[in-house]
């Protein structure tokens, strides 16, 4: 690893980004659900119209912040929430930052969910999925797209996946995390269709992730313990044999930070020393799995030096895990220009703000055919 | 069966009778202050090793011999050649016929040489020591 420093910001508090190429791993998008209704048939169109469903949602609270959920100047201004607005997320992110690669995340994912109404879920993410490649993909070239799914119907999953991989600038498949481990056989057909159209698997906490007491009395609580459910799914993939069935599936962990790997690593090679006879279609250490297979976006990063950064990646024994994220728009959205402390290995900077996303994202157009003009909406 | 006495460099240790060790049966022996285990393995060959788990240093003659498992995909469970030898505290695993730890072959016991010979098993630190007749494990 070489020691040169990143250049520092035009404000001084981080390292800068490569001019050259920006790919942000978690930018959110938001339909309401009045904009999908001409992508339903009349018979799911109802259930939003006359039944009144809106998504459930287990959080206790709401986000106590200046634009709750949102950056407060994130909002557009007419009632509508952040990342609802095409142009004022080209302004405040693509252009403001100079992102060139942006994979949309989405809002709205049955996953998340619980199991009920399962056939209209499956629907609304096929409407969402439509409304997603009308109003955004097809409007923005630095725009790349996630199939939003409905974990509780796999196979209608895998079904979705199929039809949404024909698009070009469709790179992932996305999936929230709720009340289930996504390792157990019946999600397979979600990993075996993305493996097979090399769709990465994006998976993002929510609103009804648990800790591992349930929520707890105050939002700060659960907001500091969202990591949990990742350390869940990421051992539940793992030890489940997701990784050995489909060893070309990559993985990446988005909104959950990345400074539990390391003593997920060092934990769970010690449980696959000692208990590999509960789990022997697991063929290599847990470890290796992450190194080879997972990768972990930033946001929320903590507020590292730039040694202790190093040292983070150092004891991961590999500095290709990594992937810058912003979540914009949301209220705790990590700027690109102060997210990774200045001072930080150039080289490492560069690998997380472009070069660990370029290596698992595989339908991302080569570099040199990028491009990274914006096409107004 | 009841363990050997104890050996130096250039002597033997008599384990016991040979017909007292049973095909997935292992017993604890000294040679000298070197503890060993000997493993007769599932197809009646004898394997000798230091008596000492890689991992923390348990007596791995304390632990058990189970069933080697092998599977394709979640929740394939099949017994495959075996067994292995299992350490009594935090479970490692080892390929009783390489000393191999399960999850990295490129970890291995350190061999004790053995042999039966006249009805008895017979351990040494070194092949050569051992009687010429019909050794079935060699020191690596």
């Amino acid at each position: 690893m070489a020691t040169a420093p990143a250049e520092a910001t035009a404000q001084g508090n981080g390292a800068a980004p490569p001019a050259r190429e920006l790919i942000d791993t978690d930018v959110h998008e938001r339909a309401l659900l009045e904009d999908l209704l001409p992508y339903l048939e009349p018979q799911w169109q109802r259930y939003i119209t006359h039944y009144g469903w809106v998504p459930d949602r287990a959080l206790p609270y709401s986000q106590p912040t200046a634009g709750g959920l949102d950056r407060a100047d994130a909002k557009p201004g007419d009632g509508r929430p952040g990342g609802s607005d095409l142009g004022l997320l080209q302004r405040q992110l693509l252009d403001e930052f100079n992102v060139t690669h942006a994979i949309l995340t989405g809002w709205l994912n049955a996953s998340a969910m619980q199991e009920g109404w399962v056939e209209f879920k499956t629907a609304l993410m096929s409407a969402y999925n439509d409304w997603l490649v009308e109003h955004w993909l097809e409007r923005d070239e630095r725009l790349y797209g996630s199939v939003q799914v409905n974990s509780w119907d796999a196979e209608a999953a895998a079904r979705e996946i199929e039809r949404l991989a024909e698009h070009p600038r469709i790179v992932q498949v996305m999936l929230y995390s709720g009340y289930e481990a996504f390792g157990a056989p019946r999600y397979h057909p979600i990993f075996e269709a993305a493996e097979r159209h090399g769709l990465v698997v994006g998976i993002h906490h929510s609103e009804n992730s648990p800790t591992a007491l349930g929520r707890h009395r105050y939002f700060a609580e659960w907001h500091t313990l969202v990591p949990q459910v990742f350390m869940s799914q990421t051992v539940s993939l793992i030890f489940n044999g997701v990784f050995d069935r489909y060893p070309d599936l990559r993985v990446i962990m988005i909104e959950g930070g990345f400074s539990y790997v390391p003593h997920l690593m060092w934990h769970a090679d010690q449980q696959y020393k000692e208990l590999r006879h509960e789990v022997p279609w697991v063929k290599r250490l847990p470890s290796r799995i992450i190194r080879e297979q997972v990768r972990f976006a930033t946001q929320p990063i903590e507020e590292f030096t730039a040694a202790q950064l190093e040292t983070l990646i150092g004891q991961m024994e590999s500095d290709e895990l990594v992937c810058f994220s912003s979540d914009y728009p949301h209220w705790d959205f990590d700027s690109p220009e102060e997210s990774l402390p200045a001072g930080l290995n150039q080289d490492l900077a560069r690998k997380i703000f472009s070069e660990n996303a370029r290596a698992i994202y595989r339908r991302l157009p080569a570099p040199e055919a990028a491009r990274v003009e914006g096409v107004a909406a | 069966m009841t363990a050997g006495n104890g050996g130096g460099a250039g002597t033997t240790v008599d384990v016991g009778p040979a017909a007292e060790l049973e095909p997935g049966q292992m017993v604890p022996a000294q040679l000298g202050d070197l503890p060993v285990v000997v493993i007769r393995d599932g197809e009646g060959e004898l394997h000798a090793y230091v008596d000492r788990c890689l991992h923390q240093g348990a007596r791995l003659s304390d632990g058990r011999m189970v069933p080697c498992v092998d599977g394709a995909v979640v929740g394939d469970y099949r017994e495959v050649e075996g067994p292995a030898l299992k350490c009594p505290w935090h479970g490692y695993e080892y390929d009783v016929k390489t000393g191999c730890v399960s999850f990295d072959p490129r970890r291995r016991l350190r061999k004790v040489a053995v042999a039966e010979t006249d009805g008895r098993i017979v351990i040494a630190r070194r092949k050569e020591d051992l009687p010429a007749a019909a050794p079935t494990g060699a020191a690596g």
